[in-house]
């Protein structure tokens, strides 16, 4: 474990170091992610020009809903998506030969060779969005609504991972990766939307049930908004921990099939 | 003249061959992208749980509306040309181009249609897949004179969106890393070239802005006209004006930058 956490920070110093190396790249990214977010806070202020509530949620808890989801993608984005993104190129490329010539658990690797400085300080808006909203709303959580609503997000953070994994291990049956990291995207764009606006029978069991990606985000937002609620807790540390174990074997199934740079 | 025209012909027979590699990728990312159309159903839906109109369209407009979209987007956006533009000078392919007698610009294109043409093709399955779903939901005016004149806006589009997408290629002479830019550009992209809501719901002095830019031309406009969210013979006309004008504007970009990229261009070996 102390290895592993040795091999991550070693990850971090050259991420940070090569970031402070290109910091005209670092602004240009941290603008990419703002603009992102400024994106989905536009589309919302837009519907909500036209409209008072969706699915029974106000402006603000909409706002909520959506910062907490750009919150654990920030994570996600600054923590493993350049890592996982490469691996896909690497797959095909065969540059996949030197991560499994390295020394220890090949998924881990392959998810910490870099860390990107601009999702990590777009979380800190991503958050601020969060508090605005929270404020907005005149709600005044307590250090425990702090702590579950932090557990929430580290759950979705390992849901996110999971699917992102998922969606990259494709590259392993498909000749290119072109494409197919959109999966990802595809399916947490889920995250932004208010579990009752799921309607049907279908929407609900596909989106809300059997996929992860709905409760993801509306459980931490739902902490914050009603408080504590048991059923919900079990089911995002459950879904983490399926979709995590769903992730790692695909990984591995996947790995079997790749042939190297000779191929 | 035809001769000339001959060596595009085969660009684009290599495009075609070169894009049907990857038609696995195509379809897959055709696939994901009717999970993007459940996300805009399941939103767009609650929004009008209230009320029958928004901004003045029913709720089947507004899903045609992004349906009509997707199929766009498909046909006529630009995927990783940039991208692929970038790479060429970086990596030095360019090189070629410069020493026998065929146009970069009319080159790519030449590929840009191929590959267009690939993914416009693929993305039908996944949409006649899930036709039985939507189907209850479309509603296109019935009126022939939309497809007359909406299939050369989306031709004209088309050149936008290319040209937009040449332009960050080359900007690959001045920058080491173009991707953050192309990113950026999307972002702004997506809000002004009405992907994320139809532009008319903006306030009107921000749509009358959106109007007059670029980004407007790139999906939107053909869009609306398809939809029956444009309907103001005027209004089309003056579209076309401004399209056109955009069109102009972003190729001579494109000159001047291919021109000015190359007095900054080194090619080194043989």
């Amino acid at each position: 474990m102390t290895y592993y956490l040795r091999v991550w920070a070693a990850s971090a110093r050259y991420s940070i170091t090569r970031a402070m190396m290109f910091r005209g790249d670092l602004l240009v990214w941290s603008l990419v992610e703002l603009f992102w977010m400024g994106v989905n806070l536009l589309t919302i202020d837009v519907i909500y020009r036209h409209t008072d509530s969706v699915a029974g949620w106000s402006k603000h808890e909409m706002m909520l809903l959506v910062g907490t989801s750009m919150l654990i993608q920030r994570f996600l984005m600054g923590f493993f998506w350049s890592s996982l993104f490469e691996m896909g190129r690497n797959v095909r490329t065969g540059n996949f030969d030197f991560t499994l010539a390295q020394p220890g658990n090949v998924l881990f690797m392959a998810s910490t060779r870099k860390l990107d400085l601009d999702g990590l300080m777009n979380s800190a808006i991503a958050a601020g969005v969060v508090i605005y909203s929270v404020r907005q709303l005149g709600l005044h959580p307590g250090p425990a609504d702090v702590a579950l609503y932090a557990f929430f997000v580290l759950c979705g953070i390992v849901i996110h991972y999971s699917v992102l994994v998922l969606s990259i291990s494709m590259v392993f049956w498909l000749s290119s990766a072109q494409g197919v990291e959109g999966g990802y995207f595809s399916m947490t764009e889920f995250s932004r939307l208010p579990r009752q606006a799921f309607r049907g029978v279908v929407a609900r069991t596909l989106f809300v049930y059997a996929l992860p990606v709905v409760v993801v985000s509306n459980t931490p937002a739902s902490s914050l908004l009603h408080g504590f609620n048991p059923t919900l807790t079990l089911w995002l540390a459950g879904s983490a921990a399926v979709w995590f174990t769903v992730a790692v074997w695909t990984f591995h199934r996947g790995l079997r099939r790749y042939a190297s740079a000779s191929s | 003249m035809l001769r000339a025209l001959d060596k595009y012909r085969h660009a684009f027979l290599i495009g075609l061959q070169g894009n049907l590699i990857y038609r696995w990728n195509f379809a897959v990312r055709g696939f994901f992208s009717l999970f993007h159309l459940t996300v805009v159903f399941i939103l767009w839906g609650a929004a009008f749980g209230g009320t029958e109109r928004l901004g003045g369209f029913t709720l089947n407009q507004t899903l045609t509306y992004f349906v009509t979209l997707l199929l766009l987007q498909f046909f006529i956006s630009a995927f990783n040309e940039d991208y692929q533009i970038s790479e060429d000078i970086r990596n030095g392919l360019i090189n070629q181009f410069l020493l026998k007698p065929i146009n970069y610009f009319g080159y790519r294109f030449s590929i840009f249609v191929a590959a267009r043409l690939v993914s416009g093709s693929l993305v039908l399955v996944p949409l006649l897949v899930a036709l039985p779903f939507l189907w209850g939901h479309l509603a296109f005016p019935a009126e022939p004179w939309r497809l007359a004149v909406g299939l050369p806006a989306m031709a004209l589009s088309a050149m936008v969106q290319f040209s937009i997408a040449y332009c960050f290629g080359l900007l690959t002479f001045w920058f080491l890393d173009i991707q953050g830019f192309v990113i950026l550009s999307m972002a702004v992209e997506s809000v002004l070239g009405g992907q994320m809501f139809p532009l008319d719901l903006l306030p009107s002095w921000a749509y009358a802005t959106a109007q007059y830019l670029p980004f407007y031309y790139q999906m939107y406009f053909p869009a609306a006209i398809f939809t029956g969210r444009l309907s103001d013979p005027a209004q089309i006309a003056q579209g076309f004006v401004i399209q056109l004008i955009w069109v102009a504007i972003l190729l001579a970009v494109n000159k001047a930058l291919w021109v000015r990229g190359l007095r900054r261009h080194t090619a080194v070996g043989g």
